[in-house]
């Protein structure tokens, strides 16, 4: 059993991805998928609208005639599927997957929809995550936040929806976490992350990019133009791509430690998970990344309590049977 | 007696023929194109960025010879492509313009391929084939020239793509029976690897696949579901190979099936109508379709404006 501290940084983890995955924009728009088709329809139909007319700023999304909790800032697809990769960490990674193949009610990364058709077509792992057209999304290293946090290798788990950078983002998120559990200072945790990063590779290069640039900026948000600048090349909205948003969450984790005097704090957790929600491009999963590793270094209980209680019940946006769950139940069973 | 002089003209028409028969079918269904064209046999308008880079590798390649590096490749890049950039990049895809992008930061190969992640884009498959014209006969050497320079802007899957055509076309320029021609693209790349499965699965389906059913068979062996772009390089090179082999290597054949499949039509019929007419030669590519071929425009790279893909295949076989 962990002590209480190490419970506490797992808990950390989980509710900080869970903060982080809330605060970025996509987060809505994930959630909003709880709500009846045809009002997401009427979102695209206002998309053209918004085209025709020239207009700016639309009504959405929006509840109409249905429960308007899914529109609230909420956990959203990462905290979902860090929940399910807890919960079915101790199985073969295979067959964990192979029984969410050929589902029709699920949400996932192009990575993961790639690996499922894969698996139902007969292609094991490491093809199932290699064959796979977006195999350098994060998929893999938000999944790889429960296996840092149970101290365990994220590789054979990665290895079913992704590849190359894909799984490199995971093993050096599933290295920070587990630094950072037993205790570690973030610049250890860092240096642990980048380890895992052969510069030669488009996600070992922009971390130490993004790294330098976050340090040269002074502080989390001073480093929003420069990550921009380093990381995003803005030809293609990658927007989950592990090369782009796993160094923009170690570069603002960094930073954000050590520009709130040297320690994880609750202040170095908002000013971290903030930054990350304003690279627009990169909003999906960089905030919850960036809190993954925040909230663990902080750990659970220093987190601000309204984030704290926001984000530990999951909505089922993505995995419907998991509406419902308390997020901290599930990591606190990790242990 | 078919001349590599001719084998040479025959793929680059075949070539050029296939991207502008193609290139009106692009992201299409099999199903969308049968609606409107019946079998799209015709060629509508011009050709697109396939011919313009195939002619500017062959331009690079022709400067430097066996001796070409990556780094070769990537001053090309940035003094002709790059510098003469002002405005949009026109009719390229999403790794060019990425690599174009890594190019300006200051990347230097092989970091400028995989710095933007469409480093398995077809984009290195449309353009290999002059290495398997300079190198003809030689499927390891045309490989290697096509990898070096895929390094510049592709990764991976990319590259392999690129090496399963060029030694394709190096066995092609030989007069090299379909499956044997086939057979030297697999053996570019590692049995262990995305486009060796597609490329065994595909020749499979297009092996046992009545005509009329081919394009949906096809569609369902190769085609990724849940992504909704056609770049993708090991699936464009199993459907070029597919309708190579199903067209029994004859140009029309082969390059009318391949159009005729969609997804990204006119990369994947160029590449079936170089394999072709390397083997069949000049005179087998239908006239009415090569008297549609002529200057390209530079539409795509300013660069090449002007060039014929004739005087391209005669400078390549002068320069073997």
């Amino acid at each position: 059993m962990p002590s209480g501290e190490r419970l506490d940084r797992v808990r950390g983890a989980f509710a900080g991805l869970a903060a982080g995955d809330a605060a970025g924009w996509p987060a809505a728009r994930h959630r909003s998928t709880l709500l009846a088709g045809w009002s997401r329809r009427l979102h695209r139909e206002l998309d053209a609208f918004a085209e025709e007319h020239q207009v700016t700023t639309l009504p959405v999304p929006f509840a109409l005639n249905q429960p308007v909790a899914p529109l609230a800032v909420g956990p959203s697809d990462d905290a979902e599927w860090l929940a399910w990769t807890a919960l079915t960490i101790r199985e073969d990674r295979a067959e964990a997957f192979g029984r969410l193949a050929g589902r029709d009610d699920l949400r996932a990364r192009i990575s993961v929809w790639a690996a499922l058709d894969n698996l139902a077509a007969g292609k094991r792992p490491p093809a199932s995550g290699h064959d796979n057209p977006h195999h350098f999304d994060d998929a893999a290293a938000v999944r790889a936040v429960a296996f840092g946090a149970a101290g365990l290798d994220p590789r054979e788990d990665a290895c079913v929806t992704n590849a190359e950078d894909g799984v490199l983002g995971a093993v050096a998120m599933a290295r920070a976490v587990a630094a950072l559990v037993d205790g570690a200072p973030m610049a250890d945790a860092v240096e642990a992350a980048l380890g895992a990063l052969p510069a030669g590779t488009a996600i070992g290069h922009a971390a130490r990019e993004a790294l330098a640039a976050a340090r040269a900026a002074g502080s989390p948000f001073a480093a929003v133009p420069a990550l921009d600048a380093a990381v995003l090349d803005h030809v293609y909205s990658y927007g989950v791509a592990a090369a782009q948003t796993v160094p923009i969450a170690l570069a603002l984790a960094d930073a954000a430690v050590a520009s709130t005097g040297g320690t994880a704090s609750a202040e170095a957790f908002g000013a971290g998970v903030s930054a990350a929600a304003c690279l627009a491009a990169v909003a999906d999963s960089a905030p919850a990344l960036t809190g993954a590793l925040l909230g663990c270094a902080a750990g659970h209980d220093a987190l601000p309590a309204a984030w704290r209680e926001r984000v530990r019940t999951l909505a089922g946006c993505c995995l419907p049977e998991l509406a419902g769950t308390d997020l901290l139940d599930i990591a606190g069973r990790l242990a | 007696m078919i001349s590599v002089r001719d084998r040479a003209r025959g793929c680059l028409l075949g070539l050029a023929a296939g991207d502008a028969l193609g290139a009106p079918a692009e992201n299409l269904t099999p199903e969308e194109i049968a609606a409107r064209w019946g079998v799209l046999t015709e060629i509508e308008r011009g050709g697109t960025d396939d011919t313009e880079y195939t002619i500017f590798a062959a331009t690079v390649l022709l400067r430097h010879g066996h001796a070409l590096t990556s780094e070769d490749v990537a001053r090309a890049w940035r003094e002709e492509i790059v510098a003469r950039l002002d405005g949009p990049m026109r009719g390229a895809g999403f790794s060019e313009l990425g690599t174009v992008e890594a190019l300006r930061r200051g990347l230097e190969p092989p970091l400028t391929g995989r710095w933007h992640a469409h480093g398995w884009s077809d984009g290195l498959a449309m353009r290999a084939a002059p290495y398997g014209i300079f190198a003809a006969g030689d499927p390891d050497e045309a490989a290697r020239l096509a990898e070096t320079d895929g390094r510049v802007s592709h990764t991976g899957e990319g590259i392999l793509g690129g090496r399963a055509v060029a030694a394709a076309v190096a066995v092609a320029m030989t007069g090299a029976p379909p499956g044997e021609v086939t057979e030297a693209a697999l053996r570019a790349v590692p049995e262990d690897s995305w486009t060796a499965r597609n490329l065994r699965a595909a020749l499979d389906v297009a092996a046992r696949t009545p005509r009329s059913l081919l394009g949906r068979a096809l569609h369902d062996t190769v085609v990724v579901a849940h992504y909704p772009w056609t770049d993708l390089a090991p699936e464009a090179v199993a459907l070029a190979f597919a309708a190579y082999a199903a067209g029994g290597g004859e140009v029309e054949a082969s390059v009318v099936t391949a159009a005729n499949l969609g997804r990204d039509a006119d990369t994947t019929a160029a590449v079936a109508g170089a394999l072709a007419g390397a083997g069949r030669g000049e005179a087998a590519v239908p006239a009415r379709w090569a008297e549609r071929i002529g200057p390209v425009a530079g539409r795509c790279l300013p660069v090449v404006a002007g060039r014929d893909v004739r005087d391209v295949a005669d400078e390549i076989v002068k320069g073997i």
